[in-house]
């Protein structure tokens, strides 16, 4: 899990500044993520927490600062490049609104398969087994709106993780769930990261659920909060 | 699963049979893996205590190859009192003894820094989170780890909240102690 | 009413750019259905031989003018089914605002004022600039209208904006009945409503009396009656084709979404054909109208050519009572009525295709987000219109041509009936505009999977 200072990040954002509008969302934040690490991003509401995930994960452009993920300049990716990166290299769960809610959750979690050329036969097989390995093959065939919001969550797990991502964004995947709920969804997230050596940048607000990641940055007024004590 | 209730615990277990000291404290640490395991000393006073009072009783001894073992066994009495207790509702919280508020407001008395207190207080209490939340998450875990861990993580969060609001209070708190 | 008032105007002053499409849309809608109302005011009263100095003549004969009474009766068909579309704009925003007024108190009957209110204002000055234009333009032509034509022109000037208030609030029946209005997406899955199908049914009665033509004689015939009858029962049965292809389109969607998504290969088409089979009647109305003017314009395509050929033998044999510029001026006019509600469907189903955008954008940005490419988003969009609408024009052009022959059928006066292969381009024609109004939404979506969707959780 923990592969020390010597390890080189696999994503780092370095003095990142973002403004919405009128509202600076980041004012020079900074953060890394290493290979195989699950790293929690806290803070209040309205702490550039989203916006932090949205710029490490190609979504957002930084007004200024710097993304690196594998020694390339995510921010100055083309946008083709980006939508392949986040097609393959990136796996994202929201707290909702990920999955189409008009396909089934078999039909969801072979979207990204399909869309990197798989047949519909070959994509809705893998997309099977990671419904397995989530516990939904029972909900295979629902749409979104027919399961309960942790079956929900689950294929969307499954969805980003179909494609063997390296990282995995989630933005308060547990943010619309019970505690049990909750529970599950992360705890299938944590196994399965660590099984197949996924990073994953977790949003939440939530202690508890921040209490699944190896490490925590928290941020405060679009900003790293520094911490006396690192884990 | 507190200290007060030990000797509810261990009369609990001694329900589903005789048996002697050390393995009822094998039994109680295997049964709630994240309280404070029970010391030894501790475990044979408690059953001196519930014999004392009529709760329990002396079954023999058990040798079994090794050093000779003192057996106990409920007594009907301790049925009762097990039932009694088991069935009583536990107070919720009457007086809760907050180290963490004590030392912030001495902080502030004190001239120091509880911004910063509670910004360690708060990487400890995580840190100890992630640990429970890791034990709850490793492979195997039983469902009386994986709900003791659930207990300890719901009252560290619980800490954690307040420390939360508290310390983005910290302004209007300290000019309410300066000024008392 | 007072308080109705300024709640309603801060909440369109506070509303986003939707909310002025809306406004705007509408009362170019309430421009174009006045327009026409107006005309048709003042045609129908006028009895006998009028000079006109506009129509090339075609308004001068008690005839002719009933023809073109008819054509701007059927004009008024695509001209609704646009305003309907823009009542869509922003409808489930609009739904959730007004859930929000009735949880914070308001009473029905207040909420329902509001909406009208809403709606009314926009119609009023789309209906209040084209009177008066119109009036102008009315006493320079005709010294002294008719008493009648005025009072016509009073009553369409009124009558637009209430239909449009009263429209807009019937539109908002469920979210009033319900302070949590409809939380859920407006799916209407089961169908056109009841109110749908009885219209159908009614639409059916004239049908049912032209089919009795023959054993009951033509009720064209009967002076007063059968005059304002006649174009009325034109009328009606276009609204019943239209009616017909709204649930064909539906229907076919249904069918072909099935079909689709359980054999579809490739994402855009997986996405597009789900989308279809889950909400087959979401552009059935807009396709319907799409339909409507398929069959009138291959359809007259075909009597068109045969009409022009028969013409032409008859003037060569001499036999023309009238000028040929007579006769040509009329088929041409009729061409640019067709193309002018062409052009209003194909407005209507760009207005559509962009509110379905609009509507989705957050989830759009989402799948964006979630690496689905920009270009997959826009092929389901397109698809979505292009697969029901592949089947209906198909069927729409085949029954226009059926009518085209049957014409050429009937006047083998002066000509050997010939098949009028011209109008097979028809539909063709109607399908790629159709495309490229589809096509217009695509900017939008360019704007809708920005990031900056994702921050309204």
């Amino acid at each position: 899990m923990n592969n020390g200072e010597n390890a080189v990040p696999l994503l780092a954002a370095r003095d990142l500044a973002k403004t919405h509008g009128r509202t600076q969302a980041l004012r020079g934040a900074s953060a890394e993520l290493r290979a195989g690490e699950i790293l929690a991003v806290t803070g209040a509401s309205g702490s550039g927490k989203s916006t932090l995930l949205h710029c490490l994960a190609g979504i957002v452009r930084p007004d200024a600062g710097s993304v690196t993920y594998g020694g390339e300049r995510l921010d100055r990716l083309p946008e083709k490049r980006l939508s392949g990166l986040r097609r393959g290299d990136f796996g994202v769960v929201f707290q909702f609104g990920q999955l189409i809610p008009e396909l089934t959750a078999l039909d969801n979690v072979a979207l990204p398969l399909m869309l990197a050329g798989s047949s519909r036969g070959d994509a809705q097989a893998r997309a099977g087994e990671w419904l397995e390995r989530f516990g939904v093959r029972g909900q295979a065939g629902l749409r979104p709106g027919e399961m309960s919001g942790g079956q929900a969550q689950r294929t969307s797990l499954a969805r980003a993780l179909v494609t063997g991502p390296k990282v995995v964004f989630a933005d308060e995947p547990t943010g619309a769930l019970d505690s049990l709920a909750s529970e599950q969804v992360m705890t299938a997230l944590v196994h399965t990261a660590r099984d197949s050596g996924t990073a994953v940048l977790l949003v939440t607000h939530d202690a508890q659920v921040a209490a699944y990641a190896d490490r925590e940055v928290r941020l405060s007024d679009g900003a790293v909060v520094p911490t006396g004590v690192t884990a | 699963m507190m200290l007060m209730s030990t000797r509810h615990v261990l009369l609990g277990l001694l329900v589903s049979g005789p048996s002697h000291g050390y393995d009822l404290k094998r039994r109680h640490d295997e049964r709630f893996p994240q309280a404070r395991p029970l010391a030894y000393g501790q475990v044979y006073t408690t059953l001196q205590r519930l014999v004392r009072d009529g709760l329990a009783e002396v079954d023999g001894t058990d040798a079994d190859g090794g050093p000779e073992r003192t057996m106990y066994r409920s007594t009907t009495e301790g049925s009762h009192e097990l039932a009694r207790w088991a069935g009583e509702i536990a107070p919720p919280a009457p007086f809760v003894t907050n180290e963490i508020f004590a030392k912030v407001v001495v902080s502030i008395l004190s001239g120091g820094d509880p911004e910063a207190y509670l910004k360690a207080q708060r990487a400890a209490h995580m840190k100890r989170m992630r640990e429970l939340t890791a034990v709850k998450t490793a492979k195997g875990a039983d469902l009386s780890t994986l709900l003791s861990a659930d207990y300890a993580l719901n009252h560290l969060d619980a800490d954690l909240r307040w420390m939360t609001t508290t310390a983005a209070r910290l302004t209007t708190l300290t000019a309410e102690v300066d000024t008392a | 009413m007072r308080a109705e008032l300024r709640l309603a105007l801060l909440l369109t002053r506070g509303s986003n750019r939707r909310e002025w499409w809306r406004v705007v849309l509408t009362a170019i809608g309430a421009v174009m259905a006045t327009g026409i109302g107006l005309v048709i005011m003042v045609l129908v009263p006028m009895t006998g031989h009028h000079d006109v100095g506009v129509g090339s003549g075609l308004l001068d004969e008690p005839g002719t003018r009933g023809g073109v009474i008819i054509a701007l009766m059927l004009l008024l068909i695509p001209v609704f089914g646009f305003l309907g579309q823009c009542a869509r704009i922003g409808a489930v925003h609009r739904d959730r605002r007004l859930a929000a007024l009735r949880l914070a108190g308001a009473t029905p009957a207040q909420v329902r004022r509001i909406a009208a209110l809403e709606t009314g204002p926009a119609c009023l000055a789309g209906s209040s600039v084209t009177t008066v234009f119109s009036v102008l333009l009315l006493l320079r032509l005709w010294q002294r209208p008719a008493p009648w034509a005025w009072a016509g022109m009073a009553v369409v000037a009124v009558l637009v904006p209430v239909l449009g208030a009263a429209v807009s609030v019937l539109a908002l029946r469920g979210v009033v009945a319900s302070p949590l209005g409809r939380l859920r997406r407006v799916r209407p899955t089961a169908g056109p409503g009841r109110a749908f199908q009885v219209a159908t049914g009614l639409l059916g009665l004239p049908a049912v009396l032209v089919a009795m033509t023959p054993l009951t004689g033509d009720p064209f015939e009967f002076g007063v009656v059968g005059f304002a009858l006649g174009p009325l029962t034109v009328f009606a049965l276009c609204l019943l084709v239209g009616a017909s292809a709204v649930w064909l389109a539906g229907f076919s969607s249904r069918w072909l979404g099935r079909v689709l998504a359980a054999r579809a290969q490739r994402p855009a088409l997986l996405i597009a054909a789900e989308r279809l089979y889950d909400d087959p009647w979401a552009a059935s109305r807009t396709h319907g109208a799409v339909l409507l003017v398929t069959v009138v314009s291959t359809g007259f395509v075909g009597v068109r050519q045969t009409l022009l050929a028969d013409l032409e033998a008859s003037r060569r044999m001499g036999q023309l009572g009238m000028d040929m510029s007579y006769y040509t001026n009329g088929i041409e006019l009729t061409a640019a009525a067709i193309l002018v509600a062409l052009a209003i469907v194909l407005t209507g189903l760009a207005v559509g295709t962009a509110e379905s955008l609009a509507t989705r954008r957050r989830g759009l940005a989402t799948q964006h987000a979630a690496g689905v490419p920009h270009g997959v988003l826009a092929r389901a969009l397109l698809l979505e219109t292009a697969l029901p609408l592949a089947c209906a024009v198909t069927v729409a052009g085949i029954g226009g041509m059926a009518i085209g022959v049957w014409y050429a059928s009937l006047t083998t006066e002066h000509t050997v009936p010939d098949v009028p292969y011209a109008a097979l381009l028809v539909p063709l024609a109607v399908y790629g505009a159709c495309m490229l109004a589809a096509a217009t939404a695509l900017p939008l979506l360019r704007r809708s999977v920005r990031p900056a969707e994702l921050r309204y959780a």
